[in-house]
């Protein structure tokens, strides 16, 4: 398992190999909560807002959306209070860069949240972690306290008129609460059903307050804009993504890991092949979902000598998107029909239930999947499959129903082998008795 | 009027007003859209996905029951895209939905259904496996089939959002979300509006279940007869029983709207029970046995003995009471009957408390429940309205959660309206009439505030409240004030004086469904009141006509009374307490068998329809009055018909001069009546009374600190409620069953224990 940068120094991933990295010794020692004192020694809310504006961040929880528009969506007259939010519910399927950025660098997290807390006005901060990842609150929480001691989090920040309170908060293990109007939902002590937006949180979010989620990944990088400067942490990357962005590398390649690349990496392939050091066993590479089970899959011809760039702009041409950066690569064994009916039952086990597309879509769709798989396919069974999920894209009341059909539309798409050749046994099978759900 | 703004449907411009929601403009102009989640005045959903629309410029299709119209907006409702998102839509909800709609209870009148006809497609391409839950009951009245559930959580949203109870909730996630309740029991006011708004087979009236099919129903429109709410329902019946009753219409914010609480929904079994009245019945001589007799014997005989009396002892020796339970037509028949017939002065109902007081100051207009819901303030002294009269109760919560009114309650017990107050006065019990005192004449404040157990400043605090409201104040008072309180009560409008764009309305909060009605005809305007009349018993009166029984509370302490009466005739549905000691008994027709009116407490008159003919022998009260009158040489005039007397009513009552049936026949536009209002009076002497009264209370009194469970006044055994199973249950405590499964032929069961210790109870 592999931990760092390629292609640039190490931002985010800076200090996580150091031996007692969490600690706030470690931290300050390695150049730590100095963005935060330039930030309360003379930078203005707008000049913070300003630089990471400048940096063209790009909201790295999967969406992209540029983190210094969201910021500056929250009214600046409002009599309310304002909430900084970091979104810790990792959940993505094959993504689990945030992990380690909490478990190693607990205190990036802290400063980056009291840099945004500072420009956006909040006075407290909620970090809500999924409910897998409870050690990792006792990690946060142990890192809060040692700030709080330090005079770094609470009343009077280092000495100054600054206060800021943050507090982590522990899902009970939903998918969907990872999306951020479901999680002040349940951060509020509710079901976690996403909400109707309009209203955004930047303008009524937690508790009816303006409130900003941002990723841990997204926090994290706050403080190294600040510390370089807007314009070359930009600089780092590509002109419309800036910076770095960690991959989370898992699957079938020899080097698995968490790899911090510039924006704009060239290319995709080299980065499989000699970064990741590979495919093992010396299997042929089949397939790379590249940015969680949520985005399109990629056919390995799509890769090889296509040099794919590793940005937002780079994937979306090349067919897929960078969403969380859950690099997952697949090897020839790997039966793309059952890797998609796997995570099709992801979906609907994790379908909140709201609306009805997602809901009952994703149950279908797993129905008709394990009815294929027991010998029932029927020849327009691929074609029954896509009108399910055409009858869910872009129908539902969150993006969680277009994450659950982008996977089986491409992998229809791109490897209409691996489905024919299951819905062909139908004849074989048992009709598909075997696979139905029984009461 | 609003602005209005162009909005283009279809290619066709459309002016509507600034703000107006796209589903309900499209709605208006003639193109359906398909919805099930979307329901005016609750929360926004958009779960159902049915209303899905085009709008120019917007990247998807958008759900048009969350779009505000925008001044140029470009919709399409009707294209290849569209439909096949609906066909789509249509077709998830199916999945899972069994296809049992010939044994649902809700098959033919089932909006999926409906839906289906118009988006579904003729072959299913669902083939798997339904998804599997039992059906079970969740409480004695509400059951649930849970597999038929499209999750469009309207019952959710109704029991919170109108109901204030949170008492349903979705458990579980994905495909295996189920509406249920926390525990698996219901333990809430079970007002079964949860079932009234599913629009599938989901949730079941468990009183009802597989009963009949809605079609084979009669539905008649006709007005609750239980508390003062006047709620407009649909009486569905079959080959002359009452089967079930719902709301008026569906979709239609009329009156009421869907709502209806218990009684209304529930406790209709009275009408058909086998205990009501067969024939008339005579006791010829005292201490004889009642013997079954036909209507000629039992006309002639009361006939003969009121002549008797009244030979004897004049004819002001005869007592009439009314009810308010009784349409004005009985009652008004009664009061001619007693007037033109018999020459009394002896007449009233047998009403809780007189409302007389507080209609002479009356110095605003009645307030309707629809006033009641867009209302800036309200101010309830005393009374208990989610338990009395519960759509008042549900308008005051809906004025608070939706329209941001202040409440500001009195009350001597912590009633569970109060989690809505912005205001809770913990007054000590009995003191009431204080709180009146210390608003209207500030000057008390101080006073009465230490004898309320308040700090002197929530008095003021309240006063502000209501001094600085911009919209309408509602002043509601319950039965806890006595006759001078409810004068100065009636005068505060007065005394608060003129303020642009404040006005104040009132609001009473009697106890039965036509209160207001016999106060309007006058009948409580007689020489005595229900309890002096029974005082006055065997001395100053010798015979008493009664329709409708006396109220336990009348007879509780007078046990003889009755029986010292030469004679007493009596209309009832039911051997009541009253009936028990009469010479004659005639057997009346309830609210389901006859025609009139009811007015209510907003002064709404609505009509009482007739939905099934009369059970066994029983007659209309106005009808049994009226061939009384004759036996004793008297015609009435009111030729066998309800309309007449309400003409006759009109031309006598001046709050009702002009009004006819036909002008009430539009339920959904009902009618106020004109009480006078009587600007501003002198109510000094009413006030020093109030003072008076002040001096005597206990301030030493101890607060009741807690609050009375859900459920202590619906659910309690009356006459009527007392004839269905299902309250017994209720009144009980509402015991879990062992096993709520509910197989198909089977209802709830009752422990024949259960319901004889609950009757003894009341």
């Amino acid at each position: 398992m592999f931990i760092g940068a390629i292609g640039c120094e190490p931002l985010q991933l800076r200090r996580v190999s150091l031996e007692r990295s969490r600690t706030l010794d470690v931290y300050r020692r390695n150049g730590g909560y100095e963005a935060l004192r330039k930030v309360l020694d003379g930078m203005s809310p707008d000049d913070v807002i300003g630089e990471v504006k400048k940096s063209a961040l790009r909201g790295r929880g999967g969406a992209g959306f540029p983190t210094g528009m969201k910021w500056s969506f929250v009214p600046k007259d409002s009599p309310k209070a304002r909430y900084v939010v970091c979104n810790a519910d990792e959940s993505e399927p094959g993504t689990f860069k945030d992990r380690y950025l909490m478990e190693r660098d607990p205190h990036l997290l802290i400063e980056g949240m009291l840099i945004a807390g500072y420009a956006l006005g909040a006075r407290v901060n909620y970090i809500y972690t999924r409910g897998e990842y409870r050690y990792l609150i006792e990690i946060m929480d142990e890192a809060l306290e040692e700030a709080r001691t330090a005079g770094l989090l609470g009343d009077r920040v280092l000495g100054t008129d600054f206060n800021c309170e943050i507090y982590t908060h522990t899902g009970a293990g939903a998918y969907i609460c990872g999306e951020e109007t479901a999680l002040l939902n349940s951060l509020e002590g509710l079901r976690g059903h996403p909400r109707m937006k309009p209203p955004f949180p930047a303008v009524a979010g937690l508790y009816g307050c303006p409130t900003v989620v941002n990723n841990v990944e997204t926090l994290t990088a706050v403080p190294d804009i600040i510390k370089m400067g807007g314009d070359a942490y930009k600089a780092l990357g590509t002109e419309k993504s800036g910076g770095t962005k960690l991959w989370s590398v898992s699957g079938h390649v020899a080097r698995p890991g968490v790899y911090e690349l510039p924006m704009g990496y060239d290319d995709m392939e080299k980065f499989i092949m000699e970064d990741c050091q590979g495919i093992t066993n010396g299997r042929q590479l089949k397939a790379v979902i590249p940015g969680g089970s949520s985005v399109y899959i990629m056919p390995a011809e799509d890769i090889i000598g296509r040099d794919v760039r590793m940005d937002y702009e780079g994937l979306v041409a090349a067919g897929s998107m960078v969403g969380s950066g859950g690099f997952i690569v697949l090897d020839d064994t790997v039966d793309v029909f059952e890797s998609t009916k796997n995570l099709t039952e992801f979906y609907k086990h994790e379908s909140c239930g709201w609306c009805t597309p997602c809901r009952e879509g994703t149950d279908w769709l797993v129905k008709v999947f394990k009815r294929i798989e027991s010998g029932g396919g029927r020849p327009d069974d691929a074609q029954l499959l896509l009108d399910i999920v055409d009858n869910i894209e872009g129908k539902s009341f969150c993006p969680l129903g277009d994450a659950a059909a982008w996977p089986i539309q491409s992998a229809i798409k791109k490897f209409p082998e691996d489905f024919r050749r299951h819905i062909s046994n139908g004849a074989s099978g048992d009709g598909g008795k075997e696979g139905l759900p029984t009461a | 009027m609003a602005e209005l703004i162009k909005v283009i449907i279809n290619g066709q411009d459309f002016q509507v007003e600034k703000g107006a929601r796209l589903i309900d403009a499209c709605r208006e102009n003639g193109y359906s859209i398909a919805s099930f989640c979307y329901y005016a005045d609750l929360a926004l959903q958009a779960s159902c996905r049915m209303c899905l629309v085009r709008i120019e410029k917007m990247p998807k299709l958008q759900t048009s029951c969350t779009i505000t119209c925008t001044d140029g907006m470009v919709v399409t409702t009707e294209s290849e895209e569209i439909e096949k998102a609906r066909r789509g839509m249509v077709e998830f909800l199916l999945a899972n939905h069994p296809l049992d709609c010939p044994v649902c209870d809700r098959g033919g009148e089932c909006e999926l259904q409906e839906m289906v006809f118009d988006w579904g497609d003729l072959e299913e391409r669902f083939t798997e496996r339904k998804n599997y839950a039992p059906e079970k009951f969740l409480s004695p009245v509400v059951a649930n089939d849970s597999q038929r559930c499209i999750l469009c959580k309207r019952c959710t949203r109704v029991c919170d959002e109108w109901m204030g109870e949170d008492a349903i909730e979705a458990g579980g996630r994905g495909a295996h979300t189920v509406i249920g309740t926390y525990g698996g029991w219901l333990n809430c006011s079970q007002c079964g509006n949860c079932i009234e708004v599913c629009p599938t087979g989901t949730l079941l009236d468990a009183t009802y279940r597989h009963q009949t099919r809605p079609w084979e129903l009669s539905r008649t429109t006709s007005t609750c007869s239980f508390c003062s709410d006047g709620c407009q329902l649909s009486v569905g019946s079959r080959r002359g029983e009452v089967m079930r009753v719902v709301a008026r219409d569906r979709y239609v914010n009329g009156h009421n709207g869907e709502f209806l609480c218990i009684k209304g929904r529930f406790a209709h079994p009275f009408v058909n029970h086998e205990e009501r009245l067969r024939t008339p019945l005579v006791r010829y001589k005292k201490g004889g046995r009642l013997v079954p007799t036909t209507w000629e014997e039992a006309v002639r005989f009361a006939a003969q003995k009121l002549q008797e009396v009244k030979d004897a002892h004049g004819g002001s020796a005869i007592g009439v009471v009314g009810s308010p339970r009784l349409t004005n037509e009985s009652n008004w028949a009664l009061l001619r009957f007693a007037r033109d017939v018999l020459g009394t002065d002896k007449y009233t109902a047998s009403e809780a408390f007189s409302l007389a007081p507080f209609f002479e100051n009356l110095s605003a207009p009645l307030a309707t429940h629809k006033d009641i819901r867009h209302a800036k303030t309200i101010v309830l002294i005393g009374g208990e309205p989610e338990e009395l009269q519960p759509l008042t109760g549900k308008q005051v919560r809906q004025a608070v959660r939706n329209g941001g009114a202040k409440l500001v309650i009195f009350n001597s017990v912590p009633i569970r309206l109060k989690e809505q107050a912005a205001q809770f006065v913990h007054i000590r019990p009995g003191s009431e009439d204080a709180v009146v005192l210390a608003l209207a004449s500030p000057g008390d404040a101080e006073v009465a505030a230490s004898k309320l157990g308040v700090e002197a400043d929530e008095i003021g605090k309240a006063s502000q409240i209501i001094s600085e409201t911009a919209g309408d104040v509602v002043l509601m008072f319950g039965g806890e004030l006595s006759a001078e309180a409810q004068s100065v009560v009636a005068q505060l409008p007065a005394a608060f004086g003129e303020k642009e764009g404040r006005r104040f309305l009132l609001h009473p909060l009697p106890l039965f469904n036509n209160s207001v009605g016999v106060h309007d005809l006058g009948l409580m305007n007689g020489a005595l009141n229900p309890l002096e009349i029974l005082d006055a018993a065997g001395s100053e009166v010798r015979a008493l006509y009664v329709a409708g029984g006396f109220l336990p509370a009348h007879l509780e302490g007078r046990e003889g009374a009755l029986s010292r009466l030469d004679f007493l005739a009596v209309q009832e549905l039911f051997l009541t307490e009253t009936a028990e000691a009469a010479d004659v008994i005639f057997p009346a027709a309830s609210f389901a068998e006859t025609d009139g009116t009811f007015t209510n407490s907003d002064g709404l008159v609505q009509r009482v329809r007739q939905s099934i003919p009369p059970v066994h022998q029983s007659k209309p009260d106005w009808a049994i009055t009226s061939q009384l009158a004759s036996a004793l040489g008297t015609d009435l005039g009111f030729q066998m018909s309800s309309s007449n007397i309400f003409l006759d009513i009109a031309h006598g009552v001046p709050a009702y001069e002009g009004l006819r049936y036909p002008l009430l026949k539009d339920e959904s536009k009902p009618v106020q009546v004109k009480h006078a209002l009587a600007g501003r009076r002198d109510v000094t002497a009413q006030l020093a009374e109030l003072r008076r009264a002040l001096e005597s209370l206990d301030e030493n009194a101890e607060k009741i600190t807690e609050t009375p469970p859900v459920g202590h006044e619906l659910f309690k055994l009356g006459v009527l409620t007392s004839k269905v199973p299902q309250f017994h249950l209720l009144a009980a405590g509402n015991p879990e069953p062992e096993s709520v499964l509910v197989s198909p032929l089977y209802q709830i069961t009752l422990d024949p224990g259960l319901r004889r210790e609950a009757a003894a109870g009341d």
